[in-house]
């Protein structure tokens, strides 16, 4: 066992297709582990901090009042115990933390209820805000128009809402950490868009670290449902407040389906903590004439990968994907895609572009794969990257999996140097060097980051693209 | 009247990788002051406007280079654009993806900032550039272009002229900055060039042919040839290169 693998009460365990879901991820992570420089499809990023036998993982302040409501022998009201009413509830096994004694071994940090929490982190345009801090939610819940429904996974598995597509869009097989997130499956939200209804702004998902010293292990399942002819846009927001220096894991897993004629826009922006461990995966599956865009801006932690497949699994689907990436230091910062044309006339588009500095290592995994009936179908795919220091790296794998005739697929990949006589013009003009380098780098960055859609978005990605990150 | 010193340049020599290019240079040009160096093609003009900006891949071996008494050679390359040189190059460089306002702005307000003058808002910025391009022949729909991309060599030296306008230099080193200019275009450029002249501000004119000097009238005229200046005299001397030649000045190979 692994110091990923602990033994943790979860909410529903008395469900039992929950519990074999779980179970399976369990069973699956202890089969492939961590990966190694051996793991194919982890050659390039290794996520060796994941070794470490000192995670802490944060009980669910939000899922006890659940618990409360449906498990009949929770002694939360000190019925059942002989505690008369003054136990800080060890012993009575309901796994609650009520009072502000932090015994969850949080260390001052775990946002007890009695705890003030500052939620008003600056979101730069209007949405509708989900909040989760050291990857718990946090129970406030945004007014929403009729037809579309936030509530926590959780809720959604007692309301059999999320049967029907838990853990189905989602593979396990060559996904340890898909694994691992079903095997903790428990916070994290459930999102459905009625059919045709159109949101209309975006919804924001936020998680805030808060790590202090711990190295928190915080585990996020997403489930999003589009119905047929609906349209939406998530956004998620990764970032980190006080002490930097802990190696705390986020892990995610998006469950995406999109219906017929449905279109979803899902941007992020993964502004992590230095040493932090941020591996990210979603799953999407598209209906006919579905529309998804992605766009991801990674810029923290250490070890950082945004891994998408993507199944377009009928006619005219259509998937673009897009993200940048600008890095630093020691980092390893990883985009990894996986499209998977399955029906005839479905289309997908990547530009993934990168900055890299210092010792940084940039990497880019892109896979089309074109099933025998998929005529007709285009596949794009172009890797860019600009290098500012010698030291800097890439590695870039493409892979074509083409088995139908008919069908028009590219890949490509450049990388270069900031151009030293555009930097010499700029500073004749009286323009600093390192203003000068950041003019050429927005520029560098700026078609890509110029295919969002949604203006506030893309003006928020753009300044945080501009920001260097804390060191 | 005692006049004050702008640029000393002593006994300069300069390499450029291990070819020994300026051998020897030597002027002085005071404030108010239009000098104009002219050299046949290769003397090394565009080499010593490089070296008086700072560009990197040159090294100064001898000599010294004071500007308003201080050592040049030790400022960066936007020091010295700051303290008021400014280079209109011979070849512009293209810089895709990078609107020209948006450059522009950058320089204007770096350079205003290092003189202690609040930077410019969008809206001063824009009614400035304006004004300036009009007088110019640049219109708005150009400087939104990515800088000097897809300009024709006019609008390249027409840019650099406003450049120079918007940033208001004490010290401008024109090169060659007639090449590739119809005669409307010479004119514009030259009446962008001429209204920085105010007595004050100084310039190096730096040039292959006379026909800019007639437009731009320097106060001095510097023949260049092999690193140095071989021969000094006023506008007339320009005349009398453009009937003679050059070779005289330029040693027997
Ligand atoms: N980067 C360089 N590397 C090597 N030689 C150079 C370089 N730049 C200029 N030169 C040489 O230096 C000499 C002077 O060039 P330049 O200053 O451009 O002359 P001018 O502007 O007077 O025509 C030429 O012989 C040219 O070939
Ligand atoms: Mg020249």
């Amino acid at each position: 066992m692994t110091g990923l693998l602990q033994d943790i009460k979860l909410f529903g365990e008395y469900i039992p297709w929950l519990q074999a879901l779980r179970n399976k991820g369990r069973d699956s992570f202890e089969e492939q582990g961590v990966p190694t420089a051996k793991t194919e499809a982890w050659k390039y990023t290794k996520p060796r901090d994941l070794n470490a036998d000192d995670f802490v993982f944060l009980p669910s302040n939000f899922l006890d009042e659940l618990r409360a409501e449906t498990t009949e022998a929770c002694c939360c009201h000190h019925e059942n115990c002989d505690c008369s009413g003054d136990c800080r509830h060890e012993d009575c096994g309901c796994g609650h933390h009520h009072d502000d004694s932090h015994e969850c071994g949080c260390g001052g940090e775990c946002h007890c209820h009695n705890h003030e929490l500052n939620l008003n982190y600056g979101i730069p345009f209007d949405a509708y805000q989900i909040h989760f801090v050291n990857g718990k939610f946090i129970p406030i819940f945004p007014a929403l128009p009729r037809g579309v429904e936030i509530i926590t996974l959780m809720e959604a598995v007692l309301i059999d809402e999320a049967k029907e597509h838990l853990g189905k869009i989602a593979e396990l097989d060559g996904y340890p950490f898909a694994a691992l997130n079903t095997a903790y499956m428990e916070e994290g939200i459930y999102i459905r868009i009625n059919k045709d209804v159109k949101l209309d702004k975006p919804i924001m998902l936020i998680n805030h670290t808060e790590a202090g010293s711990k190295n928190l292990f915080c585990n996020l399942r997403n489930l999003i449902v589009l119905e047929n002819g609906a349209e939406a846009e998530l956004v998620e927001w990764y970032k980190y407040a006080g002490a930097q220096k802990s190696r705390y894991f986020t892990n995610i897993v998006n469950e995406i389906v999109l219906g017929k004629n449905s279109r979803f826009n899902h941007y992020k922006l993964q502004d992590e903590a230095y040493k932090a461990n941020h591996v990210s995966l979603s799953f999407v599956k598209q209906k006919a004439e579905a529309e998804y865009r992605s766009f991801c801006l990674q810029k923290g932690a250490n070890i950082g990968r945004n891994e998408i497949k993507v199944r377009l699994t009928d006619e005219k689907a259509s998937a673009e994907v897009n993200a940048a990436y600008i890095m630093s230091g020691w980092a390893t910062l990883d985009t990894t895609t996986n499209i998977e044309h399955l029906a005839p006339q479905t289309f997908s588009e990547q530009l993934v572009k990168g900055v890299v500095n210092g010792d940084a290592r940039g990497v880019f995994q892109g896979k089309i794969h074109i099933a025998p009936d998929a005529v007709q179908t285009a596949g794009h795919q172009l890797h860019k990257a600009l290098l500012l220091s010698d030291t800097a790296e890439i590695d870039v794998k493409p892979e074509l999996e083409i088995f139908a005739d008919d069908v028009k697929c590219s890949h490509g990949a450049a990388s270069g140097e900031l151009d030293e006589r555009q930097l010499f013009y700029m500073q004749s003009r009286g323009i600093g060097r390192e203003e000068a380098k950041q003019i050429l780098i927005d520029a560098y960055l700026e078609d890509v980051i110029s295919k969002i859609q949604n203006e506030a978005v893309r003006n928020w990605i753009k300044s945080a693209a501009q920001t260097e990150p804390v060191k | 009247m005692s006049k004050t010193p702008l640029l000393e340049i002593e006994n300069l020599h300069a390499k450029v990788g291990d070819k020994e290019i300026i051998k020897g240079f030597n002027l002085t040009i005071n404030e108010g002051e239009v000098h104009a160096v002219m050299g046949p093609n290769g003397a090394g003009k565009s080499t010593l406007s490089n070296v008086i900006c700072g560009k990197p891949g040159y090294e100064i071996t001898s000599g010294s280079i004071r500007f308003k008494g201080k050592d040049l050679t030790k400022m960066s390359v936007e020091e010295r654009a700051r303290e008021g040189i400014f280079l209109c190059m011979q070849y512009p460089v293209e810089i895709p993806g990078v609107p020209t306002t948006t450059f522009l702005k950058h320089a204007v307000n770096a350079v205003r900032k290092h003189r202690n003058q609040p930077e410019l808002d969008t809206m001063e910025f824009v009614k400035m550039v304006r004004e300036e391009g009009k007088k110019l022949g640049i219109d708005a729909d150009m400087i939104k272009r990515p800088v000097n991309v897809g300009f024709s060599g006019g609008e390249k030296k027409r840019l650099e002229t406003l450049q120079m306008t918007v940033l208001k230099p004490c010290f401008s080193i024109l090169d060659e900055a007639d090449s590739g200019l119809d005669i409307d275009a010479l004119k514009v450029v030259s009446e962008g060039v001429n209204a920085l002249r105010d007595g004050q501000r100084s310039m190096l004119v730096i040039t292959h042919y006379q026909r800019l000097l007639n437009y731009v009238v320097p106060d001095f005229v510097h023949v260049y040839a092999d690193g140095r200046i071989v021969k000094s005299g006023d506008k007339n001397l320009a005349l009398e290169l453009e009937e003679k030649g050059y070779a005289e000045f330029v040693k027997e190979k």
